[in-house]
């Protein structure tokens, strides 16, 4: 754990005010990220137009590291498959 | 891709017990072979993980069957809930030492001076305007556990770990964690700082 240093460091001051300039009032959360994240994969792989659950799986995306960690294994996945 | 990408979910869940079974076992190859790929290289990560990860996989697919919309390949969503699952467990390893007491703690003393590190500070005055803007919102605007899950938030803890610590279901520290972003960035939008300040300062 990271803790030993408790001051935050200018990239983590970047991080929030980051993620405070892609907060929206509607977010989807990890569950619904994770139901359309396949979707999103398959879109992206194939240049398909987006739609609004693509455009809210995107924002979730850039805002949850761990579900950006899981899609790109993902993609990973499908590009090794083709 | 196997042939009957679009029969999937009949054959997982067909009357025919040997067909059922043939379709399972089939499935969690898949789904071991895309986990091999994904997780390749992690020194963490032995043939015992993927064959676990793949069963444990093959059960929560199994149990959201009617969840699957046809949206994507059935396999693709398949595969997602197996790095889901895979990917969780990996992350409550690494962090399963961490207490709420040190989250907590950390929120605390994020009201210290100190508790912004000098680059922070170094750049010019709408920086440090701004940076002093978010120091105070985040100590006088956030609930104790909503500063915690913020900094676990900073500092790369896994989602599902955050909620573990805060004892609370995922949706509720969802909702804690989006309130507190949504709290924070109306504080600075009334300090008059906008998006594009933001962009440009960092
Ligand atoms: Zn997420």
């Amino acid at each position: 754990m990271k803790t030993g240093d408790q001051r935050l460091t200018g990239d983590q001051v970047g991080t929030i005010v980051k993620m405070l300039g892609l907060t929206t009032d509607r977010e989807f959360n990890c569950g619904e990220c994770l139901q359309h994240v396949g979707e999103y994969a398959e879109r992206q792989l194939s240049n398909k137009p987006v739609s609004d659950v693509i455009a809210s799986v995107e924002q979730h995306l850039a805002l949850c590291p761990e579900c950006r960690e899981e899609y790109e294994a993902l993609r990973k996945i499908l590009e090794a498959g083709q | 891709m196997t042939q009957n990408e679009t029969n999937w979910p009949a054959l997982l869940r067909a009357t025919d017990s040997a067909v059922q079974a043939a379709a399972v076992r089939e499935l969690r190859d898949v789904l071991q072979a895309g986990l091999r790929v994904a997780l390749n290289g992690r020194s963490d990560v032995s043939e015992a993980h993927l064959e676990d990860f793949a069963q444990e996989s093959l059960l929560r697919v199994l149990e959201r069957l009617e969840q699957f919309q046809r949206r994507s390949r059935f396999t693709t969503w398949a595969q997602a809930i197996a790095l889901n699952v895979a990917f969780t467990e990996l992350r409550r390893k690494r962090w399963q030492d961490v207490s709420l007491d040190a989250l907590l703690a950390d929120g605390e003393r994020l009201s210290e001076p100190a508790m912004m590190a000098d680059d922070v500070l170094g750049g010019d005055e709408e920086r440090t305007r701004l940076v002093a803007t978010l120091r105070h919102a985040i100590e006088t605007d956030l609930t104790p556990k909503q500063r915690a899950a913020i900094l676990g938030e900073l500092r790369e803890m896994p989602f599902d770990q955050i909620v573990e610590l805060l004892g609370t279901s995922r949706s509720a520290a969802y909702k804690m964690l989006h309130d507190a972003r949504r709290a924070l960035k109306q504080r600075l939008q009334e300090a008059g700082i906008t998006g594009a300040d933001i962009q440009n300062a960092f």
